[in-house]
């Protein structure tokens, strides 16, 4: 148990310093994993979804189980600090966990839609060849809904602000919204939300690594 | 969740006032919003349409209960200046602070006296406010932290600071977070003497709070410090004269490493330091508070070696006994800092383009009181409330209450309209917060990556 408490720490550590750089945007040193606690904000909420094989999947089996980062983009936004964003830092750590053996077996990512008629299974599998540029690595799930009923109750269980613009023509994209991440622990429950200004990969990582020694603890218990 | 009902664009992502080619946060398009707005909440696009007062109920004054006033703002419109909506909440709380969710969705709406919170849909008609939820058992939830002070939008979730405690109602107290769906997360106790938690500066932990602000890109949450619900619930003549209640007012700010919640340092400011504005400028590493009975402008900054420190950089009137500030609003571009006054009723302005040396380079009367200044982000347009808190606030003739509006021209302040809240019937009015059907990204910088 105390060899896995040293890889996971050490590990962040290593990561911290070369994969994650500090800079102006992220002007501090992230924090040591386990030096902090992470308290439960409510449960992951449920529902259907459809993976990009247009098979039907309960978002429950995407959120238990694995230390899930659950992301709601859609590919049609052209605004570089939303939605390309937060797919590039889990781009990031994705790379990230095919270095790290603990990360690819404990973490899995999941990207929704919420942009149903645009985004099908189809283009999704499209988009996501594009993104994930590690082949190995956690899993990175790419998931859309049958319609936008289906995908509302979703939506409201995260407090996920989408709105149309008036202008479906807009240059940003057809669809305004908060930038929302959920990290979510094991037993899907969400224990931060990230935004601009906090989607910071090594604060997200330290977060991950933070609900791995809890878990170590108390199995150790 | 989709819904079609605005006029402009409503994206919530970020904004890096670096890339807008102007000073800080003046980007092109004319986005505005308050200067002192949480960095994660999403801003106004172009101009604000309304101004939202969290106002005391007066008993034997209208209907008696504290409501939210949303005052018409907009330009040309048949209804500026007027009020054209006031919804009443159950009796009277000690309104005094409001804050909005990060999405721009609800506005909190807190009660010190008896720590009530109340929630309002400002997203479906932000011309008129509608209450949806109460939290009325904060004390119990929150393990006993008592008097919040209003809420600050962080990502999902609202940060409330708080002035005081259930168990001895005195300056001990709690920062509390909630989700954007009203459910309790946890309560972070203020640093303590003998609870300091690790922060430098344990000798001066005195445990109390006030107000509570981010700066994103240094992970730097600082708090400020008042007094507890024992005090702030007095006559205010009543606690002058007494020494033993005016030795319980807070003496400390803390910086706090924000992702953690751990207190890091304990600043000494005596005199109760109130309102925090970080600067906005992207390399601006500071913030200025003015401490109430100190009457003085004080600064947090990191120096040469990226440490943070605090220190007191200018007299706010010299006038013997103070002149209590109580707001402050810096504008956007960090130069200019609006220093409400409630002793003699003056708002002072400085200028801070060297924050290390403010000076004093205006002052206006604005009434027989004043408490709150809310700054337009083109700097051009400041409102102005009356009321500090119930039992605090003038008697007689000194005790006018209103919301007065100036413009701006960076020499003086010229009033635009001039709303009696007495004569309305509508009460002391307080926190002023901008609405709009006209939404954008949050202020976090991030650059393009």
């Amino acid at each position: 148990m105390l060899r896995i408490l040293f890889l996971i720490l050490s590990s962040a550590c290593l990561s911290s310093a070369a994969d994650f750089a500090r800079d102006s945007d992220y002007d501090y040193d992230p924090p040591l994993p386990g030096s902090y606690t992470l308290p439960v904000v409510k449960l992951a909420a449920d529902g259907t979804l459809l993976d990009t094989d247009n098979k039907a999947v309960n978002l429950r089996d995407l959120t238990h189980g694995r230390i899930t980062l659950l992301s709601f983009i859609y590919t049609r936004c052209a605004a570089p600090k939303a939605c390309p964003y937060a797919t590039g830092v889990l781009g990031q750590l994705h790379d990230f966990s095919a270095k790290d053996v603990a990360l690819a077996k404990n973490m899995r990512l999941v990207s929704i839609s919420f942009d149903p008629e645009y985004d099908t299974p189809q283009h999704l599998a499209a988009y996501s060849e594009n993104v994930r540029e590690a082949k190995s690595g956690c899993e990175w799930r790419f998931v859309t809904a049958k319609s936008r009923a289906s995908l509302e109750p979703i939506l409201a269980g995260y407090n996920q602000a989408v709105d149309k613009r008036p202008n479906p023509s807009d240059p940003q994209g057809p669809l305004y919204h908060v930038l929302r991440v959920f990290l979510i622990d094991r037993a899907g429950r969400i224990r931060n939300i990230y935004s601009s200004g906090t989607l910071d990969p090594r604060l997200v990582l330290a977060d991950v690594k933070t609900l791995l020694l809890e878990e170590s603890k108390i199995s150790k218990q | 969740m989709f819904v079609d009902q605005r006029a402009e664009a409503y994206e919530f992502n970020c904004f890096n006032p670096a890339s807008s080619g102007g000073p800080a946060g003046n980007e092109a398009g004319g986005a505005a919003d308050e200067t002192c707005s949480s960095p994660y909440l999403a801003r106004i696009e172009g101009q604000e349409e309304f101004v939202y007062v969290w106002t005391l109920g007066v008993e034997g004054l209208g209907d008696g209960a504290d409501k939210l006033v949303s005052v018409d703002v907009k330009p040309g419109s048949p209804t500026y200046g007027k009020v054209v909506s006031s919804v009443s909440v159950e009796g009277r709380n000690e309104a005094h602070h409001a804050g909005f969710t990060d999405d721009r969705r609800q506005l909190w709406c807190a009660g010190l006296e008896n720590s009530r919170v109340f929630i309002f849909d400002v997203h479906t008609d932000p011309s008129k406010p509608k209450l949806t939820k109460t939290i009325d058992n904060f004390a119990e939830t929150t393990g006993g932290a008592v008097g919040p002070h209003g809420a600050y939008a962080l990502p999902g979730r609202v940060l409330i600071p708080c002035l005081s405690n259930a168990k001895d109602k005195g300056g001990r107290t709690a920062l509390v977070e909630y989700s954007n769906d009203g459910n309790y997360i946890m309560t972070h106790w203020l640093p303590t003497k003998d609870d300091a938690r690790g922060a430098a500066g344990a000798q001066f932990a005195d445990g109390y709070g006030y107000d509570a602000r981010v700066l994103p890109r240094k992970n730097a949450l600082l708090t400020s410090s008042f007094t507890g619900w024992n005090n702030y619930t007095m006559d205010f003549g009543k606690m002058t004269s007494d020494p033993e209640a005016m030795k319980h007012f807070g003496q400390t700010m803390v910086m706090w490493d924000f992702h953690t919640r751990q207190p890091k340092k304990v600043f000494q400011v005596p005199g109760a330091p109130l309102e925090i504005r970080w600067a906005w400028g992207d390399q601006h590493n500071y913030a200025f508070t003015a401490t109430a009975l100190g009457s003085k402008l004080w600064l947090v900054y990191a120096d040469d070696h990226g440490d943070w420190q605090a220190k007191d950089v200018a007299p706010i009137g010299e006038v013997k006994g103070g002149v209590l500030p109580v707001d402050i609003s810096l504008s956007a571009d960090d130069k200019t800092l609006f220093v409400d006054c409630f002793g003699d009723g003056k708002c002072r302005v400085f200028d801070v383009s060297d924050p290390q040396h403010p000076k004093q380079i205006y002052e206006k009367q604005i009434g027989k009181q004043v408490n709150m200044v809310s700054q337009s982000w083109d700097g051009k347009r400041l409102y102005f409330t009356s009321s500090l808190l119930a039992r605090w606030d003038k008697k007689g003739a000194d005790n006018e209450q209103f919301l007065r509006a100036y413009g701006w021209d960076g020499k003086e302040l010229k009033p635009t309209f001039d709303l009696d809240f007495t004569a309305l019937k509508l009460g002391r009015a307080h926190h002023m917060l901008f609405g709009s059907t006209k939404l954008g990204p949050n202020r976090t910088t991030i650059a393009s990556r």
